[in-house]
């Protein structure tokens, strides 16, 4: 604040010139505002963190996405900002960029057509399968990935259609990995717990009262299914080969934020790290048409997944 | 907007009719209950935005009492805790509870009248970001629905498309037995 104010004076008329007439309102801070260099600049560098990609139409984001964070670090344009960041061996402030530039929209059983999906057909057929595969297929994992959970809520969710699908103690092995590209996000779906409106967001009362224990004004969820889930963070724009396969891939609503190149490159490694019979769902307003032709897309009732051809 | 429904629990008449007075004063709809366990019962039948509760109460249900059956039955309903002098720490144990605030005996009015506006002001945001997030479902659902209608339509015809290219491409048949073939699918 005191560099704000120090910076609107800086170079400013001399202390006996007249006041100016737009006085900043007090208790309203002035922005720094972000030149159309800096927003080429910034842009560059936070695709190359995240894969995002900010569109010049868009810049508007990053000063109201990042604007605390100059005000944090006292600098007092965005160019020393990123010279700050990419400085910054400890790779604190990229941190610090990827949560604030990160949208972590999510909310429990987000469009319930892929829930259904998953308790109606995928995990009924992935079960069957393995029940009339050779023998000891039964004992094989089944591998299940949320590819960008966020704060956990799609995880979550997953964990608790397995659990009401399978019950407490399922005769089959089930890995649920939660990832995300924030430490924030990965932080806050590992421990668990909630706020009052982040659970009032399409998680039902009974489902509530059953998976979650009160603490506080938050809500944590049972450690029977927190247990059932890891989380990792994981960058989509790198590698994923060490993931291994899954038999189920959630990846939705994130390469919406890519470009068609990097979602080109996503959507392959994706088919890489599926299972060849393998699902994968992706959200509902997004299309593989143009971006991966090695999936073809199949409907069930309402819903659309995608397998390999 | 609607003016906030406040429930008033105090055993002191003198406060209950002090409250309401102001309140009411203040366009505020306002109820009152003389006990912990009328509150509760009140609780249970009808939503308040907002319970105004003493903390220490007679009767078996006291202030906490009433903060936990407020938030056992109503994520939305703000619970403001009213504290004697020299219980401060009582009512940090409410906030750690889900409290929304407490105001010290004796109450000062326009304090309370400054935090029910704030509550006020965070509902009408939370109005606007539940309006906005319909709007935004709405729109998901029925776009969704368009693009999943596309992209099954698109997989249909490429399919088709190779069928009709791989007709074509048959050298054993005669070219307008291939034309034939293509036309009929």
């Amino acid at each position: 604040m005191s560099g704000n104010l120090a910076r609107n004076t800086l170079g400013a008329t001399p202390e006996s010139a007249p006041r100016p007439v737009f006085q900043p309102l007090p208790g309203i801070r002035q922005q720094v505002k972000i030149s159309p260099a800096e927003i080429q600049l910034l842009s560059k560098y936070i695709h190359g963190l995240t894969g995002i990609n900010i569109e010049p139409s868009k810049a508007y984001l990053l000063e109201t996405r990042l604007g605390k964070l100059l005000e944090n670090e006292k600098c007092d344009s965005y160019s020393a900002f990123y010279h700050k960041a990419k400085a910054d061996g400890s790779k604190r402030l990229d941190m610090q960029i990827i949560d604030a530039i990160t949208t972590n929209e999510t909310l429990f059983f987000r469009d319930a057509n892929p829930f259904d999906l998953l308790k109606f057909k995928i995990i009924p057929e992935i079960i069957d399968k393995r029940a009339t595969a050779a023998s000891g297929s039964l004992a094989m994992p089944i591998r299940i990935w949320s590819a960008a959970c966020s704060t956990g809520q799609e995880v979550f969710s997953i964990a608790i259609v397995l659990r009401e699908l399978l019950g407490p103690s399922p005769q089959h092995n089930i890995q649920l990995l939660g990832t995300d590209i924030s430490d924030a996000a990965i932080r806050q779906a590992s421990y668990g717990a909630f706020n009052k409106f982040e659970i009032e967001r399409g998680l039902p009362r009974d489902r509530l009262q059953r998976y979650f224990v009160a603490s506080g004004d938050n809500w944590k969820i049972k450690d029977e299914i927190r247990s059932m889930a890891t989380f990792r963070k994981i960058n989509l724009m790198e590698s994923i080969n060490g993931l291994g396969k899954f038999d189920l891939i959630f990846c939705r609503n994130v390469a919406i934020y890519f470009t068609l190149e990097d979602r080109v490159k996503l959507f392959n490694k994706i088919a890489d790290t599926l299972t060849p019979d393998g699902y994968l769902i992706i959200g509902s307003t997004e299309s593989l048409t143009g971006v991966c032709p090695r999936f073809i897309p199949k409907r069930h009732l309402k819903s659309i997944f995608y397998q390999l051809r | 907007m609607q003016a906030l429904k406040i429930l008033v629990v105090d055993d002191d008449p003198v406060t209950r009719a002090l409250l309401t007075k102001r309140l009411t004063k203040s366009d505020y709809d306002v109820d009152t209950a003389e006990t912990g366990v009328v509150a509760v019962e009140k609780i249970g039948h009808q939503f308040y935005d907002v319970v105004l509760t003493d903390l220490m109460m007679p009767g078996g249900i006291d202030g906490i009492g009433v903060l936990e059956a407020v938030k056992g039955s109503h994520l939305k309903t703000e619970v403001i805790l009213i504290t004697a002098h020299g219980t401060i720490s009582n009512a940090i144990v409410a906030m750690k509870k889900g409290a929304t605030d407490y105001l010290q005996k004796p109450i000062n009015f326009d304090e309370l009248i400054m935090r029910l506006e704030k509550i006020q002001n965070w509902r009408h945001l939370l109005k606007n970001a539940s309006d906005l997030r319909m709007a935004m479902e709405i729109t998901e659902q029925t776009s969704g629905e368009t693009i999943q209608n596309l992209e099954m339509t698109v997989a249909d015809l490429q399919a088709r498309l190779t069928a009709i290219r791989d007709v074509l491409e048959r050298r054993e048949l005669a070219p307008d037995e291939r034309i034939a073939m293509a036309l009929n699918g």
